[in-house]
C-alpha cells in the first residue's frame, strides 16, 4: 500500500486544527463527514456498505445465485453477487507508550504528538466504523494491555471516551517524566528507567488474541520501535486468529527529518538512555536506518499479508482514513 | 624551573575562558527528548564520538598553544644547580630556642628542651641543623651540623638567662642562616613561650622566601607571678649617718590576691622583714624599717618567697651615700679679687650633686692635690708642669674633668707636654669692648652642657656680653660646643684618657665677660662641672642587657680611682660577673653588657674580691609581663615578610651568564606555538571539509 497524497478538499482534517477541538466525538464527526463528503469527488469508488454487483457465471458457481433477470434481457449468465456481513468487528489496537507521546519540534506548538494523531484518528474511525454498524472496540498498551473496550454496537462512547482518557491521563508513563521532573512525580516512577525496558508488542498481542473471539478488522496503530521481525512475529496472533490486519505506523516528522542542528543530550523517553549527539554527523545514516526500517517493514507486511502504512503526523489524518478504507473495501466484499 | 616575568604566567588564565564557556554551554546545553534512540544506537560509532574527540583535540591544540605562548613571555628558565640537585629532600633547619628568664617559669624550661630534643631527634640523616639561642638577641650555639650528638650536648649548656625576648632579631638571624643554605627545604622550628612583647609589628623582618615555620608553643594556659618591680631608699637627711628608709614595690599578676613576706638584705645581712598583701592584678609597697647603712658603696637585695617565675622574686640594688664632686680650683699668684668667687659660689649652691670646691694658688700645687678631684679647674694659669703636670694628666686619664681658663696666659707658658691633652692653639686675647662686646652666637644643644638650654625660654646666652676673648683654634679631634659671633670657638671639648678636657676662651667671672652677672650663668657653672666632672646620678641598679659605660657612669669609679697610687696610670678596671666571668675595661674597651642577675663587681687590680664596686643587675621586668600571643599570629606576621632576595638571589646573580643560556627555551616554546597553531588550522580545515560534504 503507497500512502497517498492529500486528497483536495480534506485539509481541514489537519491534525493541528483537530487538535484545538476538545470533544473527541466532534474531533470523529468532523472528520469523517468532511472525508465523506470528500469522497463524492475520490475517484476511489465502491466502498460503499450497499453495493452489489454481477460478474459472469464459471462453472461450479451456485446457479441459486445467477441473476435470471438479466439473463432474460441479456441471454448471458451472470451471477449476483451480494455485499457482506452488514456488520464487522472494528478493533483498534493503540500502542500508548511514552515514545508515542513525542511532538515534534518542527511544527512548534501547532503540532500534535502522536498519540493525539493516533487518538484522532482512533476516534474517526471508529466513528467511521460505528456509521457502517461496526462493532468498534479499543485496546490501548505499554508493556502490557492497558485499557480494553471490547467490540461492540454501542461502545462507541465508550471507545470515545478511553480514547479522551488516555489522551490526557497518566496512563503513559515516560521514564524521562521520572527522570527531569524531580519531585512531584509518582514514586514508582522516581526508579532509574532500565534501559532495557523498552515495549515489547508480543505480551499485549498475544493477550489481544485471546480476547478477540470473533473475526474482526483490527487496527494497530504504533510507533513500532521494535525489531520488524519481532513485531510480525507479535502481530501473527492475531491474525492467526483469521483477523484482517491494518498496521499504521505513526512517526513524527522529526523521526523522519531529524532536523536538529545544535549538539545536545538526547534521551530516549522510553527507556532514559542519554546519548550526547551532534546532529549533523549523524543525521544521513540515521535516515538511512529508518528508511531500512521502514522498508523492511513493509516487506514483512508484504509477506504476511498486512497492511501495513506509514503517517507523518504533520500531515492530514485524511490520508489515513483513505487509507483504511481502502483496506476495508478489500475485506468488506464477500469473501 | 624559574621564571624571568613569572607574571606573564597569568595570562594562563586566558586559557580557562574557552573551558568556562565550554562548562557554561555544556550546562546550558538543551536536552531533547527523543522517542527512541533505537536507530542512533545503530549509526556507526565514529559518526558521533570520534568528531567529538576531534574537536577536544583542537580545544587541546588551541589550549597548548595559549600554554606555550604564555609560558614563552614569562621566560622560563632552569636554575642547574648540581648541589642543590645532589642534596634531594634535605632541609636545612634553625632551632630557635628562646632563653628568656620566663622561660623558667614552672616546667616551661623542661618543656622547651624536650622539644628542641624532638625536633633534633626528627633530623633525617642529610638534614642540618643549627642551634641558636635568643633573648634580647640571638646567637648561635652551634654551627649548622647532621650531628645530633653535637646539637645534643650544645643543648646541654644552655641556660635560661636574665634577659628579656625578643622574636624580631632571633627571625633575622635564621632567615641569614638559611638564607645562605642550598639545601633545597628550610625550616625554623621555634621554641618559645611566645611572650606578646617579645614581637613587635615595627620589626623590619625580611625572611628569604621559602621557609617554613614550626612553631613549638611551651606556655602555660593560665599564669600567676609576684614579683619586685622596684626599690627606693630614702635617706633622712645627707648626713653619711642618717637612717635609711627602703621600700620596695611589688606587683602580682594572678587572678587571686598573695600575701608574701618581703625581706631586705643589706650588706649581706637581714635588716627587716614585712608581710604584704598584694592584690590580683595590682600592686602593693613593702615599707621597711629605717636603718643605718654602712658607709661606703652597700649592697641591698629585697627578697620575696619562690614562686613559679623565681627570677623576679629578687630585687638587688646599691645603696650609695651622697657623694660630694670635689673640685680644684687653681688661680694665679696674683689673682683678681673674686676671680674664683662666681664660679665657686654657682658651684656651692645646690646639693645635686654637692660641690666641694677647694681654691689654691699655682705656686701651692702639690701632686697629691689633684688626687680624688672631680673636677681641676685651671683658672687663668697655665697647665701646671713636672710632677704636677704628670699628677694632673694622669688623674684626668682616669676620669677627672679639667677645665682650662686660659685667659691672657701666653701660649708659650703652656708646657709641651700638654699639647697632646689640649689639642689647641690660641690668639692674643681679642678685646670687643669697642663693638660693645662679642655674643654667644651659636651653642651646642646636644651637648649635656647646654641640653637643659634647648627649649625656648629656658636660658639666654645671647644676652651675655664677652668684652675681651681668646680666639681658639681646635684640633679635629675636638668639639666645639659654642661659637662666639666672630665663629671661633668659645668652648671646646676633647677626650684624654677617660677623663675630658674643656676649654672656655673668655674668663670665668666678670673681668672680660658679663656673663657670671647673666641668669645662665649658675645653671651652666654646674651643668659645665658635672659634665666635665662626669658626674652621673648613681644607679642603684641596671637592667640585664643594659651596656654598662663607664665614659658615662663616672661615679662607679670614684671610690676605685681613689685608691689607685698616684702617677700609675692606667688603673686597669676589670668588670666581675656574677657568675665570675670578667671583663677587662682599656682605652678601647669602655663599655660591656650586663647579661646576668645579681651583682657584678668593678675591681682595679689592687681591690680585694668583695671591695670592688657593687654593680647590681635585675631581670628585665617587662618579661615578667607573661601575655601570651598566638604562635599562628606570629608565624603568620613573620612569613609574610618574606622576600625573594638573599644569598640565594647573589648566588643566582654570579651565574647569570648559565642561566642567559638557560632561557633560551623561550625561543623553542614559541616556535613551538606557531607550529600548534599551524596543525590546528589544518585539523580545523580538515574537519570544516569534512562536516560540509
Amino acid at each position: 500500500m503507497t500512502v497517498p497524497t492529500t486528497t483536495p478538499g480534506t485539509n481541514f482534517l489537519d491534525p493541528a486544527i483537530l487538535s484545538r477541538i476538545g470533544n473527541l466525538e466532534f474531533v470523529a464527526k468532523i472528520a469523517v463527514e468532511g472525508f465523506i463528503n470528500g469522497l463524492h469527488r475520490s475517484p476511489h469508488l465502491g466502498s460503499s456498505t450497499d453495493f452489489a454487483q454481477h460478474r459472469q457465471y464459471t462453472p461450479g458457481d451456485d446457479i441459486r445465485r445467477v441473476d435470471w433477470k438479466l439473463f432474460a434481457r441479456s441471454d448471458r449468465f451472470y451471477v449476483k453477487e451480494f455485499e457482506a456481513e452488514t456488520n464487522c468487528n472494528f478493533l483498534a489496537i493503540l500502542d500508548v507508550s511514552p515514545s508515542m507521546r513525542y511532538k515534534g519540534s518542527t511544527l512548534g506548538e501547532g503540532g500534535v504528538s502522536k498519540l493525539e494523531y493516533a487518538c484522532f484518528l482512533t476516534a474517526a474511525l471508529a466513528y467511521f466504523s460505528a456509521g457502517q454498524r461496526d462493532r468498534v472496540g479499543l485496546a490501548t498498551f505499554n508493556h502490557d494491555v492497558i485499557d480494553y473496550v471490547p467490540p461492540s454496537a454501542r461502545h462507541l462512547r465508550q471507545v470515545l471516551f478511553a480514547l479522551d482518557q488516555t489522551n490526557r491521563s497518566g496512563k503513559v508513563h515516560s521514564p524521562l517524566e521520572a527522570s527531569v521532573s524531580g519531585s512531584g512525580v509518582a514514586p514508582e516512577l522516581e526508579k532509574k528507567p532500565d534501559p532495557g525496558a523498552r515495549a515489547s508488542l508480543l505480551a499485549p498481542m498475544k493477550k489481544l488474541a485471546d480476547s478477540v473471539r470473533r473475526r474482526s478488522i483490527v487496527l494497530l496503530i504504533s510507533d513500532l520501535y521494535e525489531d520488524p521481525k519481532g513485531i510480525f512475529d507479535a502481530v501473527d496472533h492475531l491474525r492467526g486468529r483469521g483477523n484482517d490486519l491494518i498496521c499504521f505506523h505513526l512517526l513524527d516528522k522529526d523521526e523522519i527529518d531529524f532536523p536538529f542542528t545544535e549538539a545536545s543530550n538526547f534521551i530516549d523517553v522510553e527507556t532514559g538512555t542519554k546519548m550526547p549527539l551532534v546532529p549533523d554527523y549523524l543525521r544521513k545514516e540515521y535516515k538511512k536506518i529508518v528508511q531500512a526500517h521502514t522498508d523492511e517493514l513493509s516487506k514483512l507486511a508484504r509477506e504476511r499479508r498486512v497492511d501495513y502504512a506509514r503517517f507523518d503526523t504533520s500531515r492530514p489524518i485524511a490520508d489515513a482514513l483513505y487509507a483504511y478504507l481502502g483496506a476495508r473495501e478489500r475485506y468488506n466484499r464477500v469473501r | 624551573m624559574n621564571f624571568l616575568a613569572p607574571w606573564f604566567l597569568a595570562g594562563i588564565a586566558a586559557i580557562g575562558v574557552p573551558i568556562a564557556i565550554h562548562l557554561i554551554n555544556r550546562e546550558r546545553k538543551t536536552v531533547i527528548p527523543f522517542p527512541s534512540l533505537m536507530f542512533i544506537q545503530k549509526v556507526p560509532y565514529k559518526s558521533v564520538r570520534r568528531q567529538k574527540l576531534r574537536h577536544l583535540l583542537l580545544f587541546a591544540l588551541r589550549c597548548l598553544a595559549l600554554f606555550l605562548f604564555v609560558a614563552a613571555f614569562a621566560r622560563p628558565f632552569f636554575a642547574k644547580n648540581d648541589r642543590l640537585a645532589a642534596a634531594g629532600g634535605a632541609t636545612e633547619r634553625v632551632i630557635l630556642l628562646d632563653r628568656s628568664y620566663s622561660m623558667g617559669y614552672a616546667k616551661r624550661w623542661d618543656a622547651a628542651r624536650d622539644s628542641v630534643r624532638a625536633v633534633i631527634g626528627a633530623m633525617g640523616p642529610s638534614d642540618r641543623t643549627t642551634l641558636v639561642t635568643f633573648t634580647n638577641d640571638a646567637a648561635a650555639v652551634t654551627e649548622p651540623t647532621s650531628d645530633r650528638a653535637v646539637l645534643e650536648r650544645a643543648l646541654d649548656r644552655v641556660a635560661v638567662s636574665a634577659e628579656g625576648t625578643r622574636f624580631g632579631p632571633a627571625l633575622k638571624f635564621a632567615g641569614d642562616v638559611l638564607g645562605a643554605s642550598v639545601l633545597p627545604n628550610r625550616e625554623i622550628a621555634l621554641v618559645s613561650d611566645f611572650q606578646r612583647r617579645g614581637w613587635s609589628t615595627q620589626a623590619e623582618l625580611r625572611l628569604p622566601a621559602g621557609i617554613d615555620i614550626r612553631a613549638l608553643d611551651v606556655a602555660d594556659k593560665s599564669v600567676a607571678d609576684v614579683a619586685v618591680t622596684s626599690v627606693a631608699t630614702n635617706r633622712a637627711s645627707a648626713d653619711a649617718d642618717s637612717p635609711v628608709t627602703v621600700s620596695a614595690r611589688l606587683t602580682n599578676t594572678g587572678g587571686a590576691a598573695r600575701t608574701v613576706d618581703a625581706s631586705l638584705e643589706l650588706a649581706g645581712r637581714a635588716v627587716g622583714s614585712v608581710r604584704v598583701t598584694v592584690p590580683p592584678s595590682g600592686s602593693a609597697q613593702a615599707v621597711f624599717t629605717p636603718t643605718v647603712v654602712p658607709g661606703g658603696v652597700t649592697r641591698g637585695v629585697v627578697r620575696i618567697p619562690g614562686d613559679a617565675l623565681a627570677a623576679n622574686d629578687v630585687f638587688q640594688f646599691t645603696l650609695a651615700p651622697d657623694e660630694a664632686v670635689r673640685v680644684l680650683m687653681v688661680q694665679p699668684v696674683q689673682a683678681r679679687t673674686n676671680q674664683s668667687l662666681f664660679f665657686r659660689r654657682a658651684l656651692e649652691i645646690g646639693d645635686a650633686p654637692r660641690f666641694v670646691v677647694d681654691v689654691k694658688r699655682v705656686d701651692s700645687l702639690t701632686p697629691r692635690d689633684f688626687t680624688g678631684r672631680g673636677l681641676v679647674v685651671l683658672n687663668e694659669v697655665a697647665p701646671p708642669g713636672g710632677e704636677q703636670g704628670v699628677a694632673l694628666r694622669a688623674e684626668i686619664r682616669q676620669g677627672t674633668g679639667l677645665l682650662f681658663v686660659p685667659g691672657d696666659v701666653p701660649n708659650d707658658r703652656v708646657p709641651r707636654e700638654w699639647a697632646t691633652v689640649l689639642r689647641l692653639s690660641s690668639a692674643d686675647p681679642a678685646n670687643r669692648a669697642s663693638t660693645g662686646g662679642a655674643r654667644l652666637a651659636r651653642v651646642s644643644y646636644s651637648s649635656p652642657v647646654f641640653e637643659a638650654f634647648s627649649a625656648p625660654g629656658s636660658g639666654d646666652f645671647s644676652s651675655a656680653h664677652i668684652f675681651q676673648h681668646r680666639s681658639l683654634r681646635v684640633a679635629g679631634d675636638s668639639g666645639v660646643l659654642a661659637w662666639f659671633d666672630d665663629g671661633t670657638p668659645a668652648l671646646a671639648e676633647r677626650q684624654f684618657g677617660r677623663g675630658r678636657v674643656m676649654v672656655w676662651a673668655s674668663s670665668i667671672d666678670d673681668y672680660w665677660t658679663d656673663l657670671p652677672k647673666n641668669p645662665v650663668f649658675l645653671p651652666f657653672v654646674r651643668q659645665l662641672a658635672r659634665h666635665t666632672g662626669r658626674f652621673s646620678d648613681a644607679r642603684p641598679w641596671f637592667t640585664a642587657g643594659d651596656i654598662l659605660d663607664l665614659t658615662r657612669h663616672g661615679e662607679l669609679l670614684t671610690g676605685l680611682v681613689e685608691r689607685t697610687a698616684p702617677g700609675t696610670e692606667p688603673t686597669v678596671l676589670t668588670l666581675h660577673s656574677p657568675t665570675a666571668k670578667r671583663v677587662r675595661f682599656s682605652d678601647s674597651v669602655q663599655a660591656t653588657p650586663l647579661l646576668e642577675r645579681g651583682f657584678y663587681e668593678l675591681r682595679t687590680a689592687v681591690t680585694a674580691e668583695g671591695s670592688g664596686r657593687p654593680v647590681a643587675v635585675n631581670v628585665d621586668l617587662a618579661e615578667s609581663d607573661l601575655a601570651h600571643m598566638e604562635p599562628e599570629e606570629l608565624v603568620t606576621a613573620a612569613l609574610a615578610a618574606t622576600t625573594t632576595g638573599g644569598p640565594q638571589a647573589t648566588a643566582d646573580a654570579a651565574t647569570a651568564a648559565e642561566r642567559e643560556r638557560n632561557q633560551k627555551i623561550w625561543w623553542y616554546l614559541l616556535v613551538g606555538a606557531f607550529l600548534v597553531l599551524a596543525t590546528e588550522t589544518i585539523l580545523s580545515n580538515r574537519l570544516s571539509r569534512m562536516v560540509t560534504t
